[in-house]
């Protein structure tokens, strides 16, 4: 997969998730808000894409590339992201002590996932 | 006078005003309550203040202003409020020009300072609409393009001062595609745009704030030039949402006011009134009740001057601190009043009864605070959505640049430091970096440890603090986790339970803003600061909201704050961490409202 498929896969899964809907469902060239993306989630999980590309990103990134495609595109020729690289594992940070959290659903799950615990 | 400088505006304004108990002063007791009394909008009072050239203090030096800082700013609008929050906030609504400062061209700058300082000019916030309140992007403001400019059409409600306002901030809709690009802001002046084409509403009778404009304007097809936008078109939702920012952190200081009211006004009774042959002051409930309303207002002062000076420290941070402060401050300010009007028995429900009824006048005045610019339930959602940024923030952060963390808490909280120029720009719409008040705990620990060798420290006190501050560690990282294992979602659908969060998090930072003010103002703010009794008798109350009391070191003697606060009150001076000279009451009173100056009987 080149960066900028990573990068759809990622904010597909990401999003399928948090909003519990099928991943095939979601199509990479429809506003995200069409899937019932709030503005602020928007910019919220923006947060969680700058831990797992280690890199700083405007916050307001989905509003300005409010698709998957037009996101995932900037990322790679703007900000030169390349996540096969960069995806390393962040540190587990306060997630030691926790049991695990329901797999697949929510941020829970997902932390679990980007922690690789 | 004070040797910290941000209180001198608020002095001189006190010293000004004169005493609110003397029915001849500028905005006394007597004065407003006449005026709540025919819901009659104060006038005498704005047009008071703006000869007093106040308007200049919310214009920033560089736009050819006096304002140099949230904190200067926080202390005078609580001297306005502890008089009348209902002209209080009238007169504020100025503070929604931070809009321009952030966002306007040159010009646009120029226009509105000009506005407020030549033409005591005031703006006013038009968010809201009547079928969608806190949802902002569902809107049907509509601001259709035209060539130079826009044709607005839609109706904003409620609005304070919607009618009276020369400039109106207006939110609307200029991509009818929708999403968080579809809203823009205007900076409306109405007397540049054509009068058949707008119109006010009617004022709304309110509950408190009885003598508002309360009301709301309405547009058709109304020209509004490009030169009224601010920002770039598209940008309205992210400059509405940093702006709150901004005004809902300084919404603490109308809250701050108003309590030092009630619990001022419920002391003068308290010491006055004689039962079973001794004082309602005598009575060790009441007493606590009292002493109990002053250490909160003093947790409060240390959250609101935080973020006050966080502003210009950490920007950055502000969208989770801001959130805190909203919803911590006001709601814990407004049980406060609450709380005393139990001591003040039957006359807390009485308009006429003592010190011109003023206490049910704050009671109802204060009650919107924790509500408009954004409800506690509001805030804490704007923060809940943040806890995991927070929370992972503060596990990667965790033993690294401690000296740089230690530098801008030091200059955060240490009132005699200079702040850097606050500088709108960087504000970002989510937290960014983490929250240094927490990430600090461990710091302030090792601060404290250090204090064991100092002698002019009572042990037993240094202990309590030391102890107290280790359980707001335990509990953050309890929380911590809670947040970490959470499976929420997106979306406004949040459990209940995440509120929850939200609350702990807020009692959290505010505990650590306490620890902070403390450590680092130990050898400027006098005696009674230094000692740290408040301060673990504060810190005792705050994890009360956490733990049983049974769980936590037991209360220690508070007869020391007690008496400070009679020394404040007999002294006439603000109930604070920094106490300034509030103007001086005199001594002939009518005989109802007799109330000996007591020293405390200990
Ligand atoms: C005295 C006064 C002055 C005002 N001044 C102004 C002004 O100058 N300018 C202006 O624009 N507006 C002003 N307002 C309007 C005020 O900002 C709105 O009333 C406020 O936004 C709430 O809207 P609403 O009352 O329609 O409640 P709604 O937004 O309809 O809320 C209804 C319910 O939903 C809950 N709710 C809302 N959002 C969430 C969420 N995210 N999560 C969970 N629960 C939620 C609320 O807690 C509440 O229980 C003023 C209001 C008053 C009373």
């Amino acid at each position: 997969m080149n960066s900028v498929d990573t990068i759809q896969s990622w904010l597909v899964n990401q999003i399928a998730t948090q909003l519990k809907i099928g991943p095939e469902t979601i199509k990479v060239t429809e506003p995200l808000t069409r899937y019932g993306l709030d503005s602020i989630d928007s910019v919220t999980i923006v947060g969680d894409m700058e831990d797992w590309l280690d890199a700083e990103l405007p916050s307001t990134l989905l509003w300005d590339y409010p698709t998957i495609a037009k996101a995932a595109q900037y990322l790679v020729d703007e900000v030169g992201v390349s996540p096969e690289e960069t995806a390393t594992p962040q540190p587990a940070a306060a997630s030691q002590a926790k049991a695990e959290a329901p797999a697949g659903k929510g941020w829970g799950g997902l932390w679990n996932k980007i922690s690789g615990s | 006078m004070q040797q910290l400088k941000q209180f001198w505006v608020a002095e001189a304004l006190e010293k000004d005003l004169g005493d609110p108990g003397n029915p001849n002063s500028m905005m006394s007791f007597k004065q407003v309550m006449d005026l709540d009394e025919k819901e009659e909008f104060p006038d005498e009072i704005i047009d008071w203040l703006y000869n007093w050239k106040l308007q200049h203090y919310y214009i920033p030096t560089e736009c050819g202003g006096e304002f140099t800082g949230f904190d200067e700013f926080i202390s005078f609008v609580r001297v306005l409020s502890r008089r009348d929050q209902t002209a209080g906030i009238a007169f504020t609504t100025m503070f929604w020009s931070y809009l321009v400062w952030m966002a306007g061209t040159e010009e646009q700058k120029q226009n509105l300072a000009s506005f407020m300082k030549d033409n005591n000019g005031t703006m006013c916030l038009a968010y809201s609409e009547k079928a969608h309140g806190s949802d902002l992007l569902g809107g049907d403001m509509k601001a259709t393009k035209v060539e130079g400019g826009y044709l607005m059409t839609g109706e904003k409600w409620p609005i304070n001062r919607a009618t009276r306002s020369g400039v109106s901030f207006v939110l609307a809709q200029t991509d009818p595609a929708g999403g968080p690009r579809s809203l823009s802001l205007f900076m409306v002046e109405k007397s540049k745009i054509d009068p058949a084409k707008y119109s006010n509403l009617p004022k709304i009778l309110t509950h408190g704030i009885r003598g508002s404009d309360m009301s709301g304007i309405k547009f058709d097809h109304c020209f509004i030039p490009d030169a009224m936008r601010l920002g770039a078109e598209g940008t309205g939702l992210e400059l509405a949402l940093k702006g709150f920012q901004i005004t809902r952190a300084l919404c603490a200081a109308f809250s701050q006011g108003a309590a030092d009211t009630a619990l001022r006004t419920t002391l003068k009774f308290a010491l006055g009134r004689k039962l079973y042959g001794k004082t309602v002051f005598d009575m060790p409930q009441p007493r606590r009740t009292l002493t109990d309303a002053f250490l909160d207002i003093l947790i409060c002062d240390c959250c609101t001057y935080g973020v006050g000076r966080g502003f210009s420290t950490v920007p950055e941070q502000i969208s989770a601190w801001s959130a805190v402060v909203k919803y911590f401050v006001t709601t814990t300010l407004e049980t406060v009043v609450n709380n005393v009007s139990v001591v003040l028995g039957s006359r807390f429900y009485m308009r006429e009864a003592h010190d011109w009824g003023i206490f049910q006048k704050v009671l109802r005045d204060n009650a919107i605070i924790s509500m408009f610019d954004g409800s506690s339930i509001v805030n804490l959602h704007a923060l809940l959505l943040q806890l995991r940024q927070l929370t992972k923030s503060r596990a990667r952060n965790a033993g690294k640049n401690l000296e740089a963390l230690s530098t801008r808490l030091s200059t955060t909280f240490d009132l005699t430091q200079t702040l850097p120029a606050f500088d709108g720009k960087k504000l970002e719409l989510v937290n960014r970096g983490g929250d240094d008040v927490l990430q600090g705990l461990e710091l302030a620990i090792a601060s404290l440890e250090k204090l064991k060798s100092d002698s002019n420290l009572n042990p037993d006190t240094l202990y309590q603090i030391i102890t107290f501050t280790e359980i707001m560690r335990e509990e953050l990282n309890s929380l911590d986790v809670e947040i970490t294992e959470s499976t929420f979602q997106f979306g406004h659908e949040q459990e209940p339970e995440f509120f929850d969060m939200a609350r702990k998090y807020c009692v959290l930072h505010a505990a650590a803003a306490c620890v902070y003010t403390w450590i680092y103002n130990r050898n400027h703010l006098g005696e009674f600061f230094a000692n740290g009794e408040w301060l673990a008798l504060s810190l005792r109350r705050l994890m009360l909201n956490l733990k049983p009391a049974k769980a936590l070191p037991g209360r220690i003697d508070d007869s020391g704050v007690t008496q400070e606060m009679i020394r404040l009150y007999n002294e006439d001076r603000m109930f604070s961490i920094v106490p300034f000279q509030l103007a001086k009451s005199q001594l002939e009173e009518t005989s109802t409202d007799a109330s000996p100056k007591l020293q405390l009987q200990t």
